[in-house]
This record gives C-alpha cells, structure tokens and sequence, in this order.
C-alpha cells in the first residue's frame, strides 16, 4: 500500500478548499472516485484529477507535495489517518480535527488547528496567526490534541484555548495566550507584547522572560514546579526529538493573572532554559 | 513430599476473588517516597478489619516514574470496587497528600478507572489546576509544600486475594529467621505482596469465632500451646507456626509466590528448626481460587 499523492498540476489563482481531501472522507475510494471529488476553488469548482496528478492506493495516508498557500481547510474535521504535506500548508489547516495526525514539512498559515479537539499537528516551519485559536462566533479554541510549531508562531496564539498543548520551538507573536480559558502553550523563544492578555486559567510556559509581563500578573516568585519535570519528561520520552527537553529543570518564575479578567492562569519562566538549551 | 527434608502436605491454599490496583508514589528522595508508601500501606493488613490490603510491591527508578524522580510501587487490595475506591481516597489524602515533596501516579491502567486525583482534587479549594499530558490527565493541587501532583484515575484490575503457606517451626525464632527470607524472595515476584507487618502473619485466623460479634478468631489447631487441648494438627517437635499470606494480581503471581516463598523456606531444613510447610484451606467453600502445593512445588 502506497500514500494517496496530490501533486499540483499548476498554482491555484485563488483559494482553495480541501475540506474534502482527508482519510475518512477518502478510506473505501477508488483512485477513480478520487479524482472526480469536485473541489470549492475560489467561486468557481473543480475536480481533484483536474486540479491535481493523483496517485496511490492507501486512503488513509495522504501526501500533498508543493503545497501552497493557496490551500485551505486541509484536513478539516479529521479523526483517523495521516496527512503529510511538502510546502506551505494554508489556512485553517487541521481545524475541527478530532484524530490523525498532520505533518508539515514547512509553514501554514492562520488558524493553524482552530478548533480542534484531537490528534497531533506538526509544522516544522512557522505558523500564521491564532494557533489552536477561536474562529470568529466560536466560544473557544482548540479543546484537545497537541500542535507543535518548529519555528515561528503569529500572534494570538492559543486565545481562548480550552484544552490540549500548543509547543512553539521558536518566538510568537503578540498577545501569545490571550483570553486562554485553559490549556498548556509552551514558548521556547520569546514572547512579544501581551503574553496572556485576559487569560483565565491554563498554562503559558515560556523559555524566554518575555520584555514586558503585562501589569495584571502577579509574580509568585521563583518555584520548583514539579508539573514541569512531568511535562518535560513525557514530552521526551514520547517523541524522540524532544530528548533535550530533559536538560530542562522544575524551576520557574511564576506569575498568576490575569487578574484583570478574576483569572487564575499562569505564566512560567523556565529558569536558565536558555543556557540549558545551548549548552 | 519432601524438599531438603522439609515435609510438604499435599494440601491447597484457598484464596478469594478481590479488586486491585497499583499506585506509583513519587517523591524528592526514595527515603520521603518510602515514608508515603509505609505510611499508605500501614494498618492494611487485612481486609477483616483495615478496609484494604495493601503493601509495597518494589521500588522504581527515575527512569521508571511519569516525573522522573525515585519511586515507590505499591498495590492496594479490597473486597469491592466502592470499598477500594474509598480506601485509595483516603490513604493517598491522608498519607500521601501529607508526605512533603510527594506525588502519586497510576500504577496500572484498565477499562475500569477509579477515582484518584478526581477525588483529591478539592482539597484545593478552587485552586486546583488539571493538566492532560500524552492523554493522561493530572491533577495539580496546591499546598504548602508546593504542588501536590496527582494523576487523574487509576485502572482497577481483578486480583486474588489470600493464598499463602504455613510454616511449621521449633521455635518462633527459628520461624521466623525462615520467613524473612521467603519474603524476600517473594518481594521479587512482580505483582505479588505479603501485607501483613514484614510479610509474616503470628496469629493466622480461622473463619467465625464462638462469640457472634468476633468474624475471624485463632486457629487453634496450628496453636503450639493448644496442642493437648484441641485436635491438634502440630507434631510434638513444633513450637511455633508463622503464615505468609500472598495477595497477587493474577494466578500466575501468586503461584510463583508460593513457589519462590516454600523453596526458600525449605532452604533452612530440620536442622535450622524448620519441619513441615502446609496451607490454609476451609474446604473449598471460601474462595474458588485453589493452590495445591504439590502442583506448585513438581
């Protein structure tokens, strides 16, 4: 069995909707049935066959190769399965996804995993805007599943996050955490303006003491948290490449807010995160 | 039968139906780990009159507990889930929750979850924060020592409780040199544990009592000083009787047990004192769990 592969034929003019491109959608499709799927592109609609060079025999493995960021709404909804994409994955990618698991050789756009309540969602590249966010008329974000972004994450991310954990290895955006209602958000590199802006409850841990910890955070002082060795320690011992999360320590700065909005949440400067890192 | 002189009766052990589970208690330094194990495991000797049977099974490295620090693995036995549930609620809230620098884990997972930090949790009063790691969630309660960090439920699992083996002595001291090494050698087995203190029970019981209110009341045909009172089961030459009652989470656990705990106490031979190994039974009407030396021993 061989991953179903989508190679583009020619660059889309505008966006494109493949909501309708995922394992489950797909699992039980011929090759033949999968071509003739009609696609939203911009106003107008088309087919997979005409849209891209199809091949491959598993369903439940599919590979987008030169993806661009045209791409919308890939793997939307999904709950088993596995999607890997070469390029930039789009907007909304992986939003309301339930299961599975999408690998992204690359970057993706805002609203990467909006909304979604499971699996795993790996770029190793940089994100757009509103990682794991609320999309608009939406009370709350991701509420389940594990997003890690390799480089660079936009702002807002994580805002009204309910559950799950969001890892940036790089820097994030503004008001990284906002109005979080709970849920871990990890940044390895540094926050900008607004880390946690009318947070809750839930868990910013950052590797970086960020320019300015907004005025409505109270400092706890400086702590061994033992929930931090569980956390590095799973996170390690579950993927292999997150090994150098063992040379981080339980010890943080922690700060309570924002109390601004009554919330309880937590921000947590790993201590010497960063000499860890280097040495 | 006979191992290095010891007679084996060719008797049964007879043991009864149980729920389990294991916790995995974490702390700053085995020594503060094993403080909250002994704590949790103290008065747990028998279900009789403890609530639950419990004892510790090993001790676990760093790089065998969720947080990376020296642990201690322990399993809890009682009669029926409820019982269980309220055993573990109230051990680990008070003797491990209390123990500085302590955390408590799941140490077996099933389709049948108990309550574990879902029940602590409140003692944060509001405070309390829930984290899901890898799909697991935890409890983080805050108290004076720090945080007290709880997994979320615990896997109850079938098990078996009460097989075990007499052993028949000279004196107490002699006995009781023996048995300290059939619990060693039992400490070995993987899911097995003795919870009576150091493993060894002085006054094994018999079911029912000549007085109503008393459930479980001395066996007196194992009592050395009974002997020209009762029908006795002792020869002349035996001054003493000490039981190792096994508690396992499977057959298997408890028939390697017996073996590994009569081999080592026929180790010792007439000439240390020790004369005869039997079993505790009632007949087969206590339990459906039946453990013929004999089979174990070939």
């Amino acid at each position: 069995m061989s991953d179903v592969t989508f190679e583009l034929r020619r660059q889309p003019e505008t966006w494109l909707d493949l909501s309708a491109l995922t394992p489950d959608k797909l699992h039980g499709h011929t090759l033949t049935a999968i071509k003739a799927i009609r696609l939203r592109c911009g106003r107008r609609a088309g087919n997979v066959g005409d849209l891209f060079q199809v091949s491959g025999d598993d369903p439940l493995s599919l590979r987008f190769v030169d993806a661009c960021r045209s791409f919308v709404r890939l793997g939307h909804g999904m709950t088993r399965g596995r999607i890997r994409v070469n390029g930039h994955a789009g907007h909304y990618l992986g939003q309301d996804m339930r299961g599975g698991q999408i690998t992204v050789r690359g970057s993706a756009g805002n609203w990467l995993g909006a909304g979604m309540s499971g699996g795993s969602i790996e770029i190793s590249g940089d994100a757009g805007d509103f990682i794991g966010a609320a999309v608009a008329g939406a009370m709350h974000g991701m509420t389940g599943g594990n997003i890690v972004v390799g480089g660079n994450a936009g702002k807002r991310a994580a805002d009204r996050m309910r559950r799950g954990t969001i890892l940036v290895l790089g820097d994030a955006g503004d008001f990284a955490g906002s109005r979080m209602i709970a849920g871990t958000l990890l940044i390895l590199g540094l926050a900008r303006t607004g880390v946690g802006y009318g947070m809750r409850r839930g868990t910013i841990v950052l590797g970086r003491m960020p320019a300015h910890v907004p005025v409505t955070f109270n400092d706890c002082g400086r702590l061994k948290m033992e929930f931090l060795r569980l956390l590095f320690k799973q996170t390690a011992d579950s993927r292999k490449r997150f090994g150098y999360f063992r040379e981080f320590g339980p010890e943080a700065r922690r700060f309570a807010g924002d109390i601004a909005a009554g919330g309880q949440g937590e921000i947590l400067v790993l201590l010497n995160a960063s000499r860890r890192r280097s040495a | 039968m006979k191992i290095n002189g010891v007679t084996v009766d060719n008797t049964f052990a007879e043991a009864f139906a149980m729920k389990a589970t294991r916790l995995v208690i974490t702390a700053m330094t085995l020594k503060w780990a094993y403080r909250a194990a002994n704590s949790l495991t103290g008065f747990a000797s028998s279900v009789i009159a403890c609530g639950c049977e419990a004892d510790i099974e090993r001790e676990l490295g760093p790089g065998e507990t969720p947080d990376g620090r020296p642990g201690i693995a322990v399993i809890m036995f009682a009669m029926s889930r409820k019982q269980l549930m309220d055993q573990v609620r109230r051990r680990v809230g008070q003797s491990v929750m209390t123990t500085a620098t302590s955390a408590c884990f799941a140490g077996s997972r099933s389709d049948d979850m108990i309550p574990l930090g879902r029940s602590l949790r409140y003692f944060g009063d509001g405070f309390q924060i829930s984290k899901t790691v890898d799909g697991i969630r935890y409890w983080r309660i805050p108290v004076m020592h720090g945080e007290f960090l709880c997994e979320e439920s615990t896997g109850m699992v079938p098990a078996i409780g009460g097989g075990n083996f007499l052993v028949m002595a000279k004196t107490s001291r002699h006995g009781i040199t023996a048995c300290e090494q059939a619990v060693r050698a039992i400490r070995a087995v993987r899911g097995a544990v003795t919870t009576f203190p150091g493993g060894i029970v002085g006054s094994g019981s018999k079911v029912g009592s000549k007085y109503r209110f008393v459930p479980a009341s001395t066996n007196e045909v194992f009592c050395p000083t009974l002997k020209g009172l009762v029908p006795t089961q002792l020869t002349e030459e035996v001054g003493s009787v000490l039981e190792i009652v096994i508690d396992g989470l499977n057959e298997k656990a408890i028939r390697e047990a017996i073996r590994a705990g009569v081999h080592a106490v026929c180790r010792f031979g007439p000439k240390k004192g020790i004369f005869r190994v039997s079993a505790g039974n009632y007949g087969g009407k206590l339990g459906p769990y039946h453990f013929h030396l004999w089979d174990i021993l070939k």
